[in-house]
């Protein structure tokens, strides 16, 4: 990633990424860092991510920096293969999914995100659908969880600071429309930072099914009534660490720490509330590239 | 990590449960770090935190599982009520629906629990007066009738969370005291230390790796 300073999340150069905001401040902070090259401002204190304090703020030693140029030539390749995204998908699929290690150019990650979960596909096959959705007013057993929980999520970010702000309002429309799309799941607290992370890069239909299908492709189960997908995904994680690190299965035991007491946070979240913020994309890059193998890695790694 | 050596003579298990929402992970933070976190994010599973305190000049190191409130997460969170010797039952005093599920959270905590688990009922957001929903009074006799310690705190002015936590500590260290705790019972959520001279957790090197540190 380039090496930059964010201004202040308020001037956009680029028009690649979509918009989501009407106020064009929210969304656009990480192009608008990262695309121009200048270093400029020292004095405002949100970060690269949109971040203005809190754990998930950047720290600049703990992202390697890229030439802008190789940005630029990754942004091409990644304009080209989103333009042709199903022929990549069916016949290059490895080259994408090196393309997704090496990380998305921040300024497509929105778009390449939507088109790797299907959220783009789920879309177009239910025009109208959101906005239908939305439209409901949601059963008020979920809307009641779910407006205690939006001030709670990456109160840091300044897209989710203020008060009923967009980010918040757009988080509410998201997780209710989820409600409503699924009533028999309802809503689960951990949707809340897995949404608010989406909406950081998508506007909120976009969100929506990219949230549809983190939901019911990538971890389904995870958040449904009784958690058994997350549990046996722990007895997983588990057992594959007693393989990968006897030395670490075995102090975990004799502690007993189960899998469940660090494990369930990381998953359920993608690992958005425990890594820094350069990493948590990176990994959901990957993540939202290759399915849940990948959080098993880097739950190993960790 | 703290600045408290390890010369502490017995460990507590806590849990704290309750709805969503009513300030458990708040409460903690107050009183392992004296401060208030407003925003504070849900809890998703079950996080931890320790304390050293002082009771009748006996070090006592308080291990905290502080647990999900939402309904389905229980399922994972039932699993730490075992072994508690403390629970911190958490309502919101402003908000009744939160003090109605408490003969849930109540059953799941006595069936989970052992008969010695001293459980305090803690009415959190007292500083909230304006706003409140349930009494006092009802409160204290819902506690009586159970046979559960009591108190109003704030987690935001800090008021009583201090007490919260030593009181139900007293509690177990009088159990102990007079013989009703069986620190030997597997489950009794206390563990005893001889105060240890150099204070060292980590301290016996000589083993490789094979259970090591006893504690």
């Amino acid at each position: 990633m380039a090496k930059t300073e964010q201004r202040n999340g308020l001037d956009v150069r680029e028009s690649n990424m979509k918009e989501l905001s009407d106020n064009g401040k929210s969304i656009k902070h990480e192009l608008a860092s990262e695309v121009n090259g200048n270093a400029i401002n020292e004095e405002t204190s949100v970060d690269r991510y949109g971040f203005t304090g809190g754990a998930q703020q950047y720290s600049a030693e703990t992202v390697e920096d890229l030439p802008i140029e190789v940005l630029r030539q990754r942004e091409a390749k990644w304009l080209e293969m989103l333009n042709s995204w199903d022929k990549w998908m069916a016949k290059k699929h490895k080259k994408l999914k090196e393309r997704c290690q090496k990380g998305i150019p921040p300024s497509l990650r929105g778009r390449a995100w939507l088109y790797l979960t299907g959220g783009k596909v789920k879309r177009e096959q239910n025009k109208g659908k959101f906005q239908e959705l939305d439209d409901q007013p949601g059963d008020p057993k979920w809307v009641d969880i779910i407006e205690r929980d939006l001030h709670r999520q990456f109160p840091f970010h300044e897209m989710f600071a203020a008060r009923g702000g967009h980010g918040q309002q757009d988080l509410f429309r998201v997780l209710k429309a989820y409600t409503l799309h699924r009533p028999d799941e309802g809503y689960c607290q951990a949707q809340a930072p897995i949404a608010a992370v989406l909406l950081m890069h998508l506007p909120a239909e976009d969100a929506f099914w990219v949230l549809v299908q983190i939901c019911e492709k990538y971890l389904p189960g995870y958040y449904s009534k009784g958690l058994e997908a997350i549990q046996l995904d722990g007895e997983i994680l588990h057992a594959l660490l007693k393989k990968v690190s006897p030395v670490a299965y075995r102090h975990l035991e004799n502690q007993k720490v189960g899998p469940i007491l660090y494990m369930t946070e990381w998953f359920m979240c993608a690992f958005s509330r425990t890594l820094p913020w350069a990493s948590v994309l990176r990994v959901w890059d990957m993540f939202l590239c290759e399915g849940v193998k990948i959080l098993f890695r880097v739950g190993l790694v960790l | 990590m703290a600045t408290a050596p390890y010369n502490y003579s017995y460990i507590f298990k806590y849990i704290i449960i309750g709805d969503m929402g009513v300030g458990k992970s708040c409460l903690l933070h107050q009183f392992t770090e004296k401060k208030f976190m407003a925003d504070c994010p849900h809890t998703i599973g079950v996080e931890f935190g320790t304390r050293i305190i002082e009771v009748s000049g006996q070090k006592i190191k308080l291990q905290i599982w502080d647990t999900a409130g939402q309904e389905r997460f229980r399922a994972v969170t039932r699993s730490y009520y075992r072994g508690a010797a403390g629970a911190l039952m958490v309502y919101d005093i402003t908000r009744r629906s939160t003090y109605n599920h408490l003969s849930s959270w109540l059953t799941d905590a006595r069936n989970l629990t052992n008969p010695n688990t001293v459980i305090i009922l803690i009415g959190n957001k007292a500083d909230l007066e304006a706003q409140r929903d349930v009494t006092y009074e009802e409160a204290k006799q819902f506690a009586e009738e159970n046979g559960l310690l009591f108190l109003e705190a704030s987690a935001k002015t800090g008021e009583n969370v201090e007490d919260a936590f030593l009181e139900a500590a007293k509690k177990i260290y009088q159990n102990i005291q007079d013989g009703s705790l069986d620190l030997n019972a597997a489950e009794s959520g206390v563990q005893h230390k001889p105060s240890a001279p150099q204070g060292g957790r980590l301290t016996s090197e000589p083993q490789p790796q094979k259970e090591g540190c006893g504690c």
